[in-house]
C-alpha cells in the first residue's frame, strides 16, 4: 500500500475535565489502508475517536491532526463530516422524533453540497437507500422509525454501518462497532466495512477483541495503552494480543 | 346606580372600565345572572400573584389599562387589514369568522341536511333567552374562573354550535380582532354540544389584532353527550399585541371521547384554562399542549381533569419550549373523585429551555380520593441533549438545523397526535417558521 496520507496524527494530547487522557498519539493512515487499534478498557481508544470527530467535551492540549493535508482540529464537527470524516459511534444515540431516512438524506445532501454536487432527490435517495439496506439485511421499516429509537444493540451498529455506506466517507473511524454483536450480525457488519474498502478510502477500527479481525483483515494493528500507541505491527500482533492479553505490553513498556 | 353591596370599590383602571361597560349595557334577559357574576368578579378583583393559580402570571400592566368594548364591525365593512385569513383553512371546511366577538355565520348557517346547526348567541339572546340561560354552565368559584365570571357578565354575542352527526371536514372558527381603537376588550362565548354519537373536529384559531392591542376574554363550553367524539383545537397565533384569557370547560358523558389540543404560537400573554369533567363511565379524554415561548411571550396553561365516574380515562401530553425571555407555565391537576373505580390517568409533561433568560415552570399534581386507580405522571425540564446534538453534527448537519431538528423532535409526541393531516401540516408550518433554519426543516416530513 502506498496511497497518499489520509490521516496524520502527531504527538496528540487531550484531556477531559482537566484529566489527561491522550498522551502523545502518533499515527499515520494512508489511502487504501485498514488499521485496527486494540487496547484494554480505559486506555483512551474511544477518546481518540471522539477527539477526531470534534467532541467539545475534550480539550486538545497538544499535537496535531492532519486530514488530507488539512488541519482537522480547526474544523467544526459538521465540517469534518462534510469533508469526509465519519465516526461510527460506540453508543449510537437514540433521537426519537427525528426520522432515520430524513437524517440519512440530510447528511448525504450536506456532504454533496459541500463537495459542489447536486443534492439527491427523494426518488434517487430511496433507490440508493433500499439497495444499501438490503446489503445490511435491514428491514425497510427502519426508514420510518426515529433515529436508533428502540433499536437493539445490533440494529444500532448496523445502522451506523448503513450510514457509512450511504455517505462513502474518505476516512471512517469505527469505535467498537463489533461490541455487543452476535456472530451473524458481526458478519453483516464486517461485510459492510469490507464493501467500502477501496484505494481512495481509509478505515480505522477500534476494537477490544481480535474477533472482528477474523472478518476484516487489517493492514496495520496498533496496541493502545496508557493514552498512546504502545506497539504497532501487522495482523499477527492482533493474534498475539488475543493469545497473551494486554499485560505483556505493559511489561514491555516497563522493560 | 347605587354602590354594589358588599364590594370594595373597584381598585384598578381595568376593573373600573369593566364595571362601567357592564353599567352601560342595556338590560337583557340574562341581567340577573350577569349582575351576580359582575358583583362576584368585582368583589374578587383581578387575580394577583396571591391567587394560587395565578402565581406565575402578573396582571399589573393589564390592571392599569382602561378597556372599552370592541365594537361590532358592520356587515359589508372592509375586512381587517391584516391577519384576517386563517392559515388553518382547508378544502371542505365550514368556516365561521368571529370578529370582535360577533360571529359572521354566512354560508355555515343551518342547512337541513347538515350534520350540525349554528346560531349566534346574540340572536338566541334576542329570541330565545331561556334556551341560552339553560345552557350557561355554572362558574365554579375558583381562581381559574375569574375571567369566565367577567365573561358571563359582559358577553354580548358568540356562537352556539350543535353537532348532530358526523362532520367529515374540520370546522374552523376564526377569532379575529378588528382593533380600530385603543384597548379593546372582547368577551366572546362559544357553546358547543355534541349529540349522542356525533363526531367532529373543531378548530378555533385566534388571530392577532389588525392595529391596536386587544384583550380577548373567551369562554368556551363543550358538552359531549353519550358516545360523542370530538377533536378540539385552540390555536393562538396572534402577534405580541394580544392578551388572551381563554377558559375552556369540557363536560363528557358516558363513552364520549375527546381529544383537545392547546397550541400557543403567538400572543403577548396567553392564559389558557382547561377544565374537564369526566362525568360518566367510559368517558375518555386526551389533552395535548404545545406551548412555544418566544421573545417575551408569557404562556400560562392550567389543566384540571376531574374523574367523577368509574372507568374514565385521561391522558395529558404537554411540551413546552422557553426561548428568548419568555415564561411558560404548565400546571395540570388530576382529581379522582371518591367512590369511583378504575379511573386511569397519565400525565407527561416535558419542557425544553433554549435560552438562559427564559423560564419554564411545570407542576403536575394528583388528588386522589379513591383506591382503585391507575395514575402516573412525569415532568422533565432540560436543555437540548448534547449527545443528540453531537450525533447530528457528526453527520454533517449544520448546528442551527440540528438544533431545530431536535426542537421539532421534542414536539413530535404532540404533533403526531393531530389526526387531521391538513391541520397538522398547517400547524407544523407555523411552528417551523418560529424555529431557526426553517428552510431545512420544511423538507423534514
Amino acid at each position: 500500500m502506498s496511497g497518499s496520507s489520509v490521516l496524520t496524527i502527531a504527538k496528540l494530547c487531550a484531556s477531559v475535565a482537566g484529566k489527561s487522557i491522550l498522551k502523545g498519539v502518533d499515527l499515520e493512515v494512508r489511502a487504501g489502508e485498514v488499521h485496527a487499534i486494540m487496547g484494554p478498557n480505559g486506555s483512551g481508544k474511544s477518546t481518540l475517536a471522539q477527539v477526531l470527530a470534534g467532541r467539545e467535551d475534550y480539550q486538545v492540549t497538544g499535537g496535531s491532526v492532519e486530514f488530507d493535508g488539512a488541519d482537522l482540529l480547526a474544523l467544526r464537527p459538521e465540517e469534518r463530516a462534510r469533508a469526509g470524516f465519519f465516526l461510527g459511534f460506540q453508543y449510537p444515540v437514540e433521537i426519537p422524533g427525528v426520522n432515520n431516512a430524513y437524517l440519512l438524506k440530510a447528511a448525504l445532501n450536506a456532504k454533496r453540497k459541500a463537495a459542489g454536487l447536486q443534492e439527491v432527490d427523494a426518488y434517487e435517495f430511496l433507490a440508493l437507500i433500499k439497495t444499501k439496506m438490503q446489503f445490511m439485511q435491514m428491514d425497510e421499516s427502519f426508514l420510518t422509525r426515529g433515529v436508533n429509537e428502540g433499536f437493539s444493540g445490533g440494529e444500532k451498529k448496523r445502522n451506523e454501518i448503513l450510514q457509512m455506506l450511504v455517505l462513502e466517507p474518505r476516512l471512517s473511524v469505527l469505535d467498537e462497532t463489533d461490541s455487543g454483536l452476535d456472530i451473524d450480525a458481526l458478519k453483516v457488519v464486517a461485510n459492510g466495512v469490507n464493501s467500502v474498502r477501496g484505494a481512495d478510502r481509509a478505515i480505522v477500527l477500534i476494537t477490544h477483541y481480535q474477533r472482528l479481525l477474523d472478518y476484516i483483515t487489517p493492514d496495520r494493528v496498533h496496541v493502545f495503552a496508557g493514552g498512546r500507541i504502545q506497539k504497532s505491527g501487522d495482523r499477527s500482533l492482533a493474534l498475539e494480543v488475543e493469545e497473551r492479553g494486554y499485560d505483556w505490553l505493559r511489561e514491555d513498556r516497563v522493560a | 346606580m347605587s354602590a354594589l353591596p358588599g364590594t370594595a370599590a373597584a381598585t384598578s383602571a381595568a376593573l373600573r372600565s369593566f364595571e362601567a361597560a357592564w353599567r352601560a349595557r342595556p338590560a337583557d334577559p340574562l341581567a340577573a345572572m350577569r349582575a351576580q357574576s359582575m358583583h362576584r368578579f368585582l368583589a374578587l378583583g383581578l387575580p394577583t400573584a396571591r391567587d394560587e393559580s395565578w402565581r406565575y402570571t402578573n396582571l399589573r400592566t393589564i390592571a392599569a389599562r382602561s378597556f372599552v368594548d370592541a365594537p361590532r364591525i358592520g356587515a359589508g365593512a372592509a375586512a381587517p387589514a391584516t391577519a384576517a385569513q386563517s392559515w388553518l383553512a382547508g378544502p371542505g371546511m365550514a368556516v365561521i369568522r368571529i370578529v370582535n366577538g360577533y360571529p359572521e355565520i354566512g354560508d355555515a348557517a343551518d342547512r337541513p341536511d347538515a350534520p350540525f346547526a349554528v346560531r349566534s348567541l346574540g340572536s338566541i339572546l334576542a329570541h330565545d333567552p331561556g334556551f341560552l340561560a339553560a345552557r350557561m354552565a355554572p362558574v365554579e368559584d375558583l381562581d381559574e374562573g375569574r375571567w369566565a365570571l367577567l365573561n358571563r357578565a359582559l358577553f354580548v354575542d358568540g356562537l352556539y354550535l350543535r353537532i348532530t352527526g358526523r362532520v367529515a371536514a374540520p370546522m374552523l372558527i376564526v377569532h379575529a380582532a378588528n382593533s380600530t381603537g385603543e384597548n379593546f376588550a372582547i368577551h366572546s362565548r362559544l357553546i358547543v354540544e355534541a349529540a349522542p354519537g356525533a363526531e367532529a373536529t373543531i378548530i378555533e384559531h385566534h388571530l392577532g389584532p389588525a392595529a391596536h392591542p386587544v384583550l380577548a376574554n373567551q369562554a368556551t363550553q363543550i358538552d359531549l353527550e353519550a358516545g360523542a367524539a370530538i377533536e378540539h383545537f385552540r390555536v393562538f397565533s396572534g402577534d405580541d399585541r394580544t392578551a388572551h384569557f381563554d377558559a375552556l370547560d369540557l363536560r363528557q358523558a358516558a363513552n364520549s371521547r375527546c381529544r383537545q389540543f392547546t397550541i400557543v404560537l403567538g400572543g403577548a400573554l396567553v392564559r389558557a384554562d382547561l377544565r374537564v369533567r369526566l362525568g360518566a363511565t367510559g368517558a375518555t379524554h386526551e389533552s395535548y399542549a404545545l406551548l412555544v415561548g418566544h421573545d417575551a411571550r408569557h404562556v400560562d396553561c392550567v389543566n384540571t381533569i376531574v374523574h367523577a365516574a368509574s372507568r374514565t380515562h385521561s391522558t395529558q401530553t404537554a411540551r413546552a419550549i422557553g426561548a428568548g425571555t419568555s415564561r411558560v407555565v404548565f400546571n395540570s391537576k388530576v382529581i379522582v373523585d371518591r367512590g369511583t373505580v378504575g379511573a386511569q390517568s397519565r400525565q407527561s409533561c416535558r419542557s425544553l429551555l433554549l435560552s438562559p433568560t427564559a423560564e419554564v415552570d411545570t407542576r403536575p399534581q394528583l388528588e386522589i380520593h379513591a383506591d382503585d386507580v391507575q395514575c402516573a405522571h412525569g415532568a422533565t425540564t432540560g436543555r437540548l441533549d448534547p449527545d443528540m446534538l453531537f450525533y447530528l453534527l457528526s453527520r454533517g448537519i449544520e448546528r442551527p438545523a440540528a438544533q431545530s431538528l431536535l426542537i421539532y423532535a421534542f414536539l413530535d409526541d404532540v404533533l403526531t397526535g393531530i389526526s387531521s393531516a391538513p391541520a397538522r401540516r398547517a400547524i407544523e408550518d407555523a411552528l417551523i417558521a418560529q424555529l431557526p433554519d426553517a428552510d431545512l426543516l420544511r423538507t423534514f416530513r
